[in-house]
């Protein structure tokens, strides 16, 4: 009952007013300009910074949260959340760990695999259950990092063979680290899927207005479970980064990456609201809050602010991407 | 007729559906309590009884606060930084073993005030930057989070206020101070629900927001004072671990925010809004710690807590989305 | 003191209690008031009157500051005023009973009835229940209700809750310190036929101290209960009747006007429909809020299916789309049955739908002309499993001329253009495809000014004639008969009535009114 019609904004104009509001036009070079003022700041303020070797150290750093985003990209472009994608890449971690000696090379597309497959049945219970994405993911987040915590019995699990996953810590051509060409392939390749078939429309659509969306004949269910799964393979990806760098896995060794991952996908421009964005975005957001997270310590600032910086960020650039006229009532 | 007195009139309102939807939970916890009972001797001892009624104390207060936040629609993911932020607040403001300070009761009343104000951020940023409240509360939990490591700054302070320290440790009836502060703010935050504009409003704005807005009532200082009143419980709480742990720690408030959520929703408030309560909440509080001790006592690995959390949660919010689907609804 | 004399109120017209003159208010393409006067009298039960879409709604919402108006005037008691707010509005004494309620379920009563203005009842934000359930109390006797003033509002009736909301706008008379003017929009859509004599008596009552506005489409019902009833048609006041001895049928008359001469409607280019098997063919499709519903459209054939508020047509439209649940019944599809509720389905069985609600349903906003338009039938702009863009652009370009959809350009957002080439677009969507057999239009022209109305006419007559058969949810009964070659009739969720409605025999408005009320 009681939805009365009276307040809702009523005819809207059609015509003029609904261009890129400043904000907006200012938020899609936000992205860029943040990278480029960063990397300016961090070579004035540390001369050494604009050498190979911190530029490599950066974008190893970068890498996994580059994937991490991405995947998590996709599914608030659906206008939904992934609260879970930092639980999952630590309970693949563990999986990984667990597997490597008995699979070898194999485990590495088993585990990526079975964290779609994790990320798939998140969504089947947002689409089936129609629970919101966030209560999906962030039962989700709990209960993967209950099962961590149980098949790794609290504990690291040590890597002792680690050569099906040391690929990843070779460098192309002497100086690109290969986990970071990996993860502009993982962005290069979901963002040309995308835009070569109906996939973008489709989750423009389903972003930007479901209702309508579904009324077109658009398959809004498949779209949002696919989001989900390709996001769960994503996190899979970025955990078998880490466990290359880190010689292991550990039930919570990845659970420090979801305020960055989150950061980076709005900071990228990316709205919250859905349909507004993209995984290039997203790209360039990460290497932001890399930046930031390795430039602080240049600046002298204690990197207890990173937490704080974190937060602001995310508040912040949520409500400059945000499309208030889709949201009448926020809750 | 009579004048009805307020716990008459409050009987008055539930209608036969609510009351029979209400009777849900508490049964449920009889059930369970019987189950864990029958099954596990150590479970249905005293002492454990004791144990989990004290373990509850602080998921207590803070799911009383997150009860106000969620019977407005909304959610609230800081409570684990605010405790944070307020953990380190008042181990260093009372007497501790990294400075001079003796503060007492007042840095106990500075730490809460300090909560307070983090709730009073997020409600801000929903109210005026219009962030949606998971994301800005998840922003303020970084935040908080940020202010405890500033403060931690390397080294515990241990605790030697010997109030505070006292609380955890001494009983009264067989119970814990704690638990007895618990059961207090369990009685305000009810008195606040049921007697004040600022819990009615709050009721209110979750059942149909734009109906307030319709009748000319200024919504959005309420929001943003229930986020604050929220996180003053949160600063309780933080307090509360303090006590527990003898230390101000970071990660006093860890894995409290979802434990809170689930309680709450246990209990039969709805994320939707619009329904629920302090007592609901409860209930809850004492079910989910029932099921959790009651599945340790059995042999259940300890580990598994935030695992059965979680399937609880999606369970109930899907159990209570169901009787609701409408055509064409959007689910986000 | 001394007042000039042709000011001074002579004592025969005492002051208005509420006057308007010359409202004006514009949405773009369309003018909602075009210079709307109205007077209500002190203590009168003022009827208003009017299509869907005549601007009733539009001139209520100016009346309790929800609308701001262009221009003209509005007077509460002989004094001009500007409404900006519903707040503002109860400060003059005006209060509406929204159509859909607008109580909070889950508080009290009483809560409801003092909501935003609790007075005695809140001391510095502390209730006292006691004071809340007299002060409501006192509202309730007012208008006679027995309801307990502490029952939660969402366990009453919806008459009983209705009654709440009439207890809570006469509030607003403790505000303004005058006799209010309350407005009640369609309460008696959802109402039983008892609780309708209740209201009625109610509404006789409010007159001894009160003015009341009182809106709806049942025609008989508004001359049973008012003393004058006053029309509008295309936002303009076309005049006044006094109640006593008048007939539905003269108000009528002046709702729909004198149908115009032209061939707006494009009747010539209407084709005569050969009756093989139908093309649709629905047999007792049941849902919620309807029942029972046989409907058989033929190829080329438009089927308009016209209803008041709450018949159920709407909800049947999106059920044949696949887009409402459904509890029994099956669709056809030449011959081939269509699984239920799948709109995916549906699409792929050649059927297209277009919402009422263009901009929230219809069209996404925010993505261009081309991706609207190449939603649906991906497969138009594809090779294989990859989009195409020169394939797309040039099949989007084609449509953009042919139904010269005036666009910037294909990659323009949809939400540039203006509401008539929106709607051409949605409508595009099912056509560039080239496989559309079935239409469903859910009021097509709504919003859009005359030309566009006209093209969208003629772009229907166009498709019919090429075979796809339509069913129509018009804007107005004179655009059902206009465009239609046979109407159904639905009231309370039924189909109570087939009218014929060929060209040269169309039925008159009146034949179909009398069925829907």
């Amino acid at each position: 009952m009681s939805t009365p019609v009276a307040v809702q904004p009523v005819a809207e104009p059609a015509t003029g007013r609904n261009g890129p509001r400043p904000a907006q036009r200012l938020t899609g070079f936000m992205p860029l300009i943040a990278l480029v003022a960063l990397v300016a700041a961090l070579a004035v303020a540390d001369p050494d910074f604009l050498t190979a070797r911190s530029l490599t150290a950066v974008a190893r750093t970068a890498a996994p949260l580059i994937v991490l985003a991405a995947g998590a990209t996709l599914i608030v472009l659906c206008g939904g959340i992934d609260l879970s994608i930092a639980a999952l890449a630590s309970l693949t971690t563990v999986l990984l760990a667990l597997w490597l000696p008995a699979l070898g090379g194999l485990a590495t597309p088993v585990v990526i695999a079975v964290a779609a497959a994790i990320g798939a049945v998140q969504g089947l219970a947002h689409v089936l259950l129609r629970i919101p994405s966030f209560i999906v993911t962030l039962g989700g987040m709990s209960i993967l990092s209950a099962v961590a915590l149980v098949v790794s019995g609290a504990g690291t699990v040590r890597v002792v063979d680690d050569t099906p996953v040391a690929w990843l810590e070779l460098y192309l051509g002497g100086y690109v680290p290969m986990s970071a060409a990996m993860a502009l392939l993982v962005v290069a390749l979901i963002a040309a899927v995308l835009k070569a078939t109906p996939l973008q429309s489709w989750i423009s659509a389903t972003g930007y207005s479901e209702s309508a969306a579904r009324l077109a004949g658009t398959p809004v269910d498949l779209v949002k479970i696919g989001a989900f799964c390709v996001s769960g393979a994503c996190a899979g990806f970025a955990a078998v980064m880490l466990v290359s760098r880190q010689y292991s896995g550990g039930p919570t060794m990845a659970d420090n990456l979801l305020l960055p991952a989150v950061a980076a996908i709005v900071v990228g421009g990316t709205a919250i609201t859905g349909g507004h964005g993209s995984l290039w975005r997203s790209l360039a957001g990460a290497l932001v809050v890399t930046l930031l997270r390795v430039g602080l310590p240049i600046v002298g600032v204690p990197s207890a602010y990173e937490q704080i910086l974190y937060g602001v960020i995310i508040v912040v650039a949520v409500a400059l991407t945000l499309d208030w006229s889709k949201v009448s009532i926020i809750k | 007729m009579t004048v009805t007195s307020g716990t008459a009139a409050s009987r008055r309102i539930f209608r036969r559906g609510a009351a029979f939807r209400d009777a849900g939970p508490p049964v449920a916890l009889v059930v369970l309590f019987l189950i864990f009972a029958a099954l596990s001797p150590q479970f249905r001892s005293i002492e454990n009884v004791q144990n989990i009624v004290d373990a509850a104390a602080v998921l207590a207060v803070v799911t009383c606060g997150i009860t106000f936040v969620l019977m407005m629609g909304s959610i609230d993911l800081s409570a684990a930084g605010v405790m944070g932020a307020s953990a380190l607040t008042v181990s260093l403001l009372v007497a501790n073993n990294r400075n001079d300070n003796d503060l007492g009761l007042l840095g106990i009343a500075v730490a809460v005030v300090l909560g307070c104000a983090f709730g009073c951020l997020s409600g801000l940023a929903l109210v005026l930057l219009k962030v949606p409240s998971f994301m800005a509360t998840l922003g303020v939990s970084a935040i908080g989070l940020g202010v405890a490591t500033l403060m931690f700054a390397g080294v515990q302070p241990n605790i030697t206020d010997a109030m505070l320290k006292s609380w955890a440790i001494e009983r009264f009836l067989g119970l814990s101070y704690l638990t007895w502060i618990a059961a207090a703010c369990i009685l305000v935050g009810w008195l606040i629900q049921r007697y004040t504009r600022l819990g009615r409003y709050a009721f209110a704005i979750g059942g149909a927001e734009e109906v307030l807005t319709l009748s000319g009532v200024k919504v959005k200082p309420y929001k943003v004072a229930v986020f604050a009143l929220a996180g003053a419980f949160y600063g309780l709480g933080g307090v509360m671990v303090t006590s527990q742990l003898g230390a101000g720690l970071v990660q006093a408030g860890n894995g409290y925010d979802f434990s809170a959520i689930t309680a709450a929703v246990v209990g039969g408030t709805l994320l939707t809004g619009g329904r629920g309560g302090v007592l609901h909440s409860a209930v809850g509080v004492v079910l989910v710690m029932v099921l959790t001790n009651g599945l340790v006592q059995i042999g259940v690995s300890p580990y598994w807590q935030g695992g059965v959390e979680g399937l609880i949660v999606v369970a109930a919010v899907a159990a209570a989305v169901i009787p609701q689907r409408r055509r064409n609804q959007v689910v986000k | 003191m001394s007042v000039p004399a042709e000011r001074e109120p002579t004592t025969s017209a005492p002051v208005p209690a509420l006057e308007v003159r010359g409202l004006v208010k514009h949405y773009p393409g369309v003018k909602a008031l075009d210079g709307v006067d109205l007077v209500v009298h002190q203590h009168e039960v003022l009827g208003l009157a009017g299509e869907n879409g005549a601007g009733k709604s539009t001139l209520l919402k100016a009346l309790v500051g929800l609308v701001t108006p262009d221009a003209g005037e509005i007077y509460v008691r002989g004094e001009a005023v500007k409404l900006r707010s519903v707040v503002d509005a109860a400060d003059h004494g005006i209060g509406m009973v929204f159509q859909e309620q607008s109580l909070v379920p889950n508080l009290t009563a009483a809560e409801n009835i003092l909501l935003g203005g609790e007075g005695g009842a809140v001391r510095r934000g502390v209730y006292r229940w006691d004071v809340m359930r007299r002060l409501a109390q006192e509202q309730l006797d007012k208008i006679g209700s027995k309801i307990d003033p502490l029952a939660r509002t969402d366990s009453l009736s919806f008459a009983d809750r209705q009654m709440v909301e009439i207890a809570k706008v006469l509030r607003i008379e403790q505000r303004s310190q005058h006799p209010p003017v309350i407005i009640l929009d369609e309460p008696t859509s959802v109402l039983e036929s008892k609780e309708i004599e209740t209201l009625f008596a109610q509404i006789r009552r409010l007159r001894e101290f009160a003015s009341v506005v009182f809106v709806s489409h049942r025609l008989d019902e508004v001359l049973d209960v008012c003393d004058r009833v006053a029309v509008l048609r295309n936002g303009q006041s076309v005049g006044e009747v006094a109640t006593a001895g008048a007939v539905p049928r003269e108000l009528h008359r002046m709702m729909i006007g004198s149908t115009g001469s032209d061939d707006h409607y494009h009747e010539n280019a209407a084709t005569a429909v050969e009756a093989e098997q139908p093309r649709l063919s629905v047999r007792g499709l049941s849902g919620q809020t309807f029942h029972d519903i046989d409907l058989d459209v033929a190829a080329g054939e438009i089927v308009a299916i016209v209803g008041v508020h709450g018949s159920g047509r709407e909800d049947v439209c999106r059920a044949l789309f696949g887009a409402e649940p459904t509890t029994g019944g099956e669709i056809r599809m030449d011959g081939k049955k269509i699984s239920l509720p799948n709109t995916r389905a549906a699409c792929a069985a050649g059927i297209g739908y277009v919402p009422a609600e263009r901009k929230t349903e219809g069209m996404v906003g925010p993505m261009s002309v081309a991706d609207n338009m190449t939603l649906t039938k991906q497969k138009a702009r594809c090779s294989g499993p990859f989009v195409a863009p020169g394939k797309q652009a040039g099949l989007v370009d084609r449509w953009i001329e042919r139904l010269s959809i005036r666009t910037p350009g294909r990659d323009t957002p949809i939400q540039r253009l203006s509401g008539g080439n929106q709607q051409k677009v949605v409508l595009a969507r099912w056509l560039v495809g080239g496989d559309i057999r079935l239409l469903l239009l859910d009021h097509p022209t709504r919003g859009l000014d005359i030309g566009a109305r006209s093209e969208v006419y003629r772009l229907m007559r166009e498709l019919a004639a090429n075979g796809v058969a339509t069913v129509l949810l018009a804007d107005s009964l004179e655009e059902a008969i206009g465009m239609a070659d046979r109407i159904l009739v639905m009231n309370d969720g039924r189909v109570v009535a087939e009218v014929a409605c060929p060209n040269g025999g169309k039925p008159s408005p009146l034949d179909l009114v009398k069925e829907m009320v």
